[in-house]
Parts: C-alpha cells; sequence; structure tokens
C-alpha cells in the first residue's frame, strides 16, 4: 500500500497530466447528471407551479410528501429501479439495467422531489401581485407562469443547483443500476469506492479532489443566490 | 344612451364571517369616469379587483354589453378589457423600460414599435431619464408612475385606479388628473378608488361613497360636454 503522500501526489499528477480513464469517469459523471436535472427540471417546475398555484384537495399532503421524499436514500431509489429494470422486472426487457439511461433514470428519480420541494418553496413566495399584474395586463396562464418564475429565477437556479449536487454526489443507485462498468457507466463516486476497496488511492483522491472543488464551486453559486435572494426581499 | 360596457348586480363577498361587499348594481360605462371613495378597509381594492376579474365575488350578475352572462365566462371578457392598478403597484424585477413594454409585448408587435410607444409614455410620465434603471430600486411615487405608464400603454376599454396619485408630488398628480381626463374624453371607462377627493372629484362624472357594503352616491353625475378643452390644468 502507498503512503497517503505518495497517493496524492499521483492524485494531482493524474489530474494533471490529463489522464485519459480518470476524465472519462468524470465526464461520464457530470454526462449522466445534466442530463437527469435536464430532463427533470422543466416537469418539476411545473409541478412545483401547480402546487403553488392552484387550490386543490389534497395539496398540502403532496407538498409534505416531496418533503418526505427528499430523506429517500439513494440506494433504495437505485434498489426499486434495480427490481423494475432486472431481467425478470416489469421492464425487463427494455434491456436498461447496466446503461447510462439507467443511471439518468434513477437520478431523476432522486432530483425530483428535491426540484419540487425546493421550487415550491421559491414559487409560493412569490408575491401575489407578480400574478395579478401579468394576469390584468394581458398574460395568459402560461405567460403569466413564465413572469413569477422569472421573479423568483434565483430560488430556481437555487434548487437546480442543490439537485445536481445532490446527484452527482451520489453513488448507492449509480452503483445497483449502472454497474460500474469502465467507459461506460463508472462514474466519479463508483469509481473511488472501486478504487479504494483495490487499495489504489490515486485515482480515488483525484477523483475526490474534484468532488470537493464542485461542491464548492455549487455552493459558493448557492450562497451568492441566497445573497441575491436576500438583497431581493 | 349606450349600455354599459358591464353591469355587476347583487355583487356579494364575503371574508369568514364578514360581509364585506353587498352591492345592488355597479356600471362601467365608456367615457365615463367615477371615483369610489370609503374609509380604510370599507372594501374599495375588493370591489375593484372583483370588476377587474382577479377576486371572483361569491355571487355576482355580470352583464357584458347586456348579455347576462356566468362569472367564468364574463372573466374572460373582463381580463380582456380591463387593467387594474395596484395601490401598491408591483414592479417586475427588470428596468423601467421592459416594465412598461410587459403589456404591449404579449401582443404580437414590432420590437421597434414597441420600444418607440414606451419612450413617447415614458417622456410622457417623465421617465424617461429612468427608462434603464431596475424598477425595484425607485421611490414610492416613480413606481406608482410607472405602474401608470404601464397599464395606460395597452390601452384598454376599462382602466381601474386604486389610489393611483397616494404617493406622487403635485405635478404628477396633476398630470395624472389631465392624463385621466383625457382617457376618458377618448372614451375609456375609468374607476378610481382614491381618498384625494379633491383631486379627483372635479373630473369624475359619478362619485359614490362604499359604506358598510352599500354603494352610496356623493354626487349626482355632472355630465360633460364630449370635446371641451378642459383647462382648468396647467398644460
Ligand atoms: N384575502 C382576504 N382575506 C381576509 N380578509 C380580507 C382579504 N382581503 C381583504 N380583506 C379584508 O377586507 C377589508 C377590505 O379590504 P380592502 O383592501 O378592500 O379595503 P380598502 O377599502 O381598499 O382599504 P384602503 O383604503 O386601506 O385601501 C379589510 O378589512 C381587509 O382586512
Ligand atoms: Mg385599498
Amino acid at each position: 500500500m502507498e503512503s497517503l503522500t505518495d497517493a496524492s501526489f499521483r492524485a494531482l499528477s493524474l489530474l494533471v497530466s490529463g489522464d485519459a480513464e480518470l476524465w472519462a469517469i468524470i465526464s461520464i459523471s457530470f454526462g449522466v447528471s445534466l442530463q437527469a436535472i435536464l430532463y427533470t427540471t422543466p416537469v418539476a417546475l411545473l409541478t412545483a407551479y401547480a402546487l403553488a398555484h392552484f387550490e386543490f384537495p389534497g395539496r398540502r399532503t403532496l407538498v409534505s410528501l416531496f418533503h418526505t421524499l427528499l430523506a429517500v436514500p439513494a440506494v433504495v431509489v437505485g434498489l426499486t429501479l434495480y427490481l423494475i429494470l432486472s431481467r425478470s422486472g416489469p421492464f425487463g426487457d427494455l434491456k436498461l439495467l447496466f446503461t447510462q439511461t439507467a443511471m439518468v433514470l434513477g437520478q431523476m428519480v432522486l432530483s425530483f422531489p428535491i426540484l419540487v420541494a425546493m421550487g415550491h418553496s421559491a414559487l409560493q413566495s412569490a408575491d401575489q401581485r407578480v400574478w395579478e399584474t401579468a394576469h390584468t395586463l394581458g398574460a395568459t396562464p402560461l405567460r403569466a407562469m413564465f413572469t413569477v418564475m422569472h421573479e423568483v429565477r434565483y430560488g430556481l437556479f437555487a434548487a437546480v443547483i442543490a439537485a445536481f449536487g445532490r446527484i452527482i454526489a451520489e453513488v448507492g443507485c449509480s452503483m445497483m443500476v449502472g454497474g460500474n462498468i469502465l467507459n461506460y457507466t463508472r462514474n466519479i463516486t463508483t469509481a473511488i469506492a472501486l478504487e479504494t476497496s483495490k487499495g489504489q488511492f490515486a485515482q480515488g483522491i483525484a477523483l475526490g479532489i474534484v468532488l470537493l472543488v464542485l461542491a464548492l464551486v455549487l455552493n459558493y453559486s448557492l450562497s451568492t443566490l441566497r445573497h441575491r435572494l436576500a438583497m431581493q426581499a | 344612451m349606450k349600455p354599459p360596457l358591464f353591469l355587476f348586480r347583487h355583487v356579494t363577498k364575503r371574508f369568514g364571517d364578514r360581509v364585506l361587499l353587498n352591492i345592488d348594481q355597479f356600471a362601467v360605462s365608456e367615457g365615463v369616469c367615477a371615483l369610489i371613495s370609503g374609509e380604510n378597509g370599507a372594501g374599495k381594492t375588493t370591489l375593484l379587483k372583483i370588476v377587474s376579474g382577479l377576486i371572483k365575488p361569491d355571487s355576482a350578475k355580470v352583464h357584458v354589453k347586456e348579455v347576462e352572462m356566468s362569472w367564468a365566462k364574463a372573466r374572460a371578457r373582463i381580463q380582456r378589457n380591463v387593467v387594474y392598478l395596484h395601490q401598491d403597484p408591483y414592479m417586475l424585477d427588470t428596468s423601467v423600460e421592459r416594465n412598461v413594454a410587459y403589456g404591449l409585448r404579449l401582443h404580437k408587435e414590432p420590437r421597434a414599435s414597441i420600444y418607440e410607444k414606451v419612450a413617447d409614455a415614458l417622456r410622457w410620465a417623465r421617465l424617461d431619464h429612468l427608462a434603464h434603471r431596475n424598477a425595484r430600486s425607485l421611490s414610492g411615487g416613480e413606481k406608482q408612475r410607472v405602474a401608470l405608464t404601464r397599464a395606460r400603454i395597452v390601452n384598454p376599454s376599462v382602466l381601474a385606479l386604486d389610489e393611483p396619485t397616494t404617493n406622487m408630488d403635485q405635478q404628477s398628480r396633476i398630470s395624472t388628473y389631465q392624463l385621466i381626463d383625457e382617457l376618458r374624453n377618448e372614451g375609456m371607462a375609468i374607476l378610481v378608488a382614491s381618498h384625494d377627493q379633491t383631486g379627483f372629484t372635479p373630473i369624475a362624472d359619478h362619485h359614490t361613497q362604499l359604506v358598510g357594503g352599500k354603494l352610496i352616491e356623493v354626487e349626482t353625475a355632472v355630465r360633460r360636454s364630449r370635446g371641451t378643452k378642459i383647462t382648468r390644468f396647467p398644460g
């Protein structure tokens, strides 16, 4: 087993030298998580708007349901998806298990409640007058919705960033439905888990650094957005 | 005389146990400026919002050009014709210019012509120097002037103004009275809820007061002959 110093030094040189395997893993992570966010955001924000804007029976129960879903562990989502997609499962014929598509699906499921819950809080904080102003000046309901969303855009960006932060750092679901196949479904988190179990720390540390830097950037953007939100109020 | 654009009958609205409005009849007619006064909490804002289709009354019969309609149907007509101006207007988080352009941009109109109209309207409102400022950073009176400009530029058949002059300085008030007078003479229906009776009484055709949820006539209508230029206000 190499010393921690040696491993860290090799980790940096892997990052700097543009190691092909390492960067393939990083790009798989970003590719999968960005796709998941891209597909989920529109539906989740529409759901959040409906929950914030329309009165209907069971609305409050639905809102608390989404808040509860925030706490569902990634492995549980992974397990459920595994059972659904495995050969004997209801969607086994689609042969999606151990594909990037399966990982994207899993992360979509994971990001949906975050986007809805945080999006709902942001949209609910919008002043009633925004909708009234848009409506009275002749906006269609759809257009009025976009106006309301635009007014609380920092809160909505914050929701997207938080959701992205969660799914790119998630390991349980990707491991179960992705299968950790090199150059295909091995992403940052599953690679760290594997390399560490093999006692190879350099790649793990390098990938860990990437995740940490990403977390730093995301948190910095979140706090900038919070600052803007506070200024706006 | 032309039938009213909208005739609201038996309008009731309650909040909890309290019956806030119980109005027998309220007419919105072209070329007529109606002033509604009343104490704080009398229900002026609520009435204007109902008439603008923003609040659903508990019950109401609405006649649109003498045709009785359900609230849902009337509401669509109302939305197309009435613009409501908030007592405390909301400024969209963008420039003054874009706030004013909002209503025009909803319709298919070339950008150049929209911004020409916006520039004219801003010049009229003496807001042209603020065109590129974020509207949320304006003073209360400036916001009110932006909101009035944003409402009138879409050229609605009915303009419902909720305390349009409260935060305005003397000069802005005078030009607001003047604008309302002009728009009314061009055939727009104007509803004003205001405590500023000295300012609005001279231009209003009707003055009613909301007391205990009912509208009481304060002054019989003084119909002015159309087309006569009002000289009371300095140009
Ligand atoms: N959504 C609501 N829920 C409960 N009560 C309400 C609601 N909206 C208005 N009210 C009550 O109805 C009453 C009338 O309100 P409204 O804003 O119409 O008064 P107003 O005549 O415009 O007063 P002001 O002169 O202060 O503008 C107030 O007592 C207010 O508290
Ligand atoms: Mg009021």
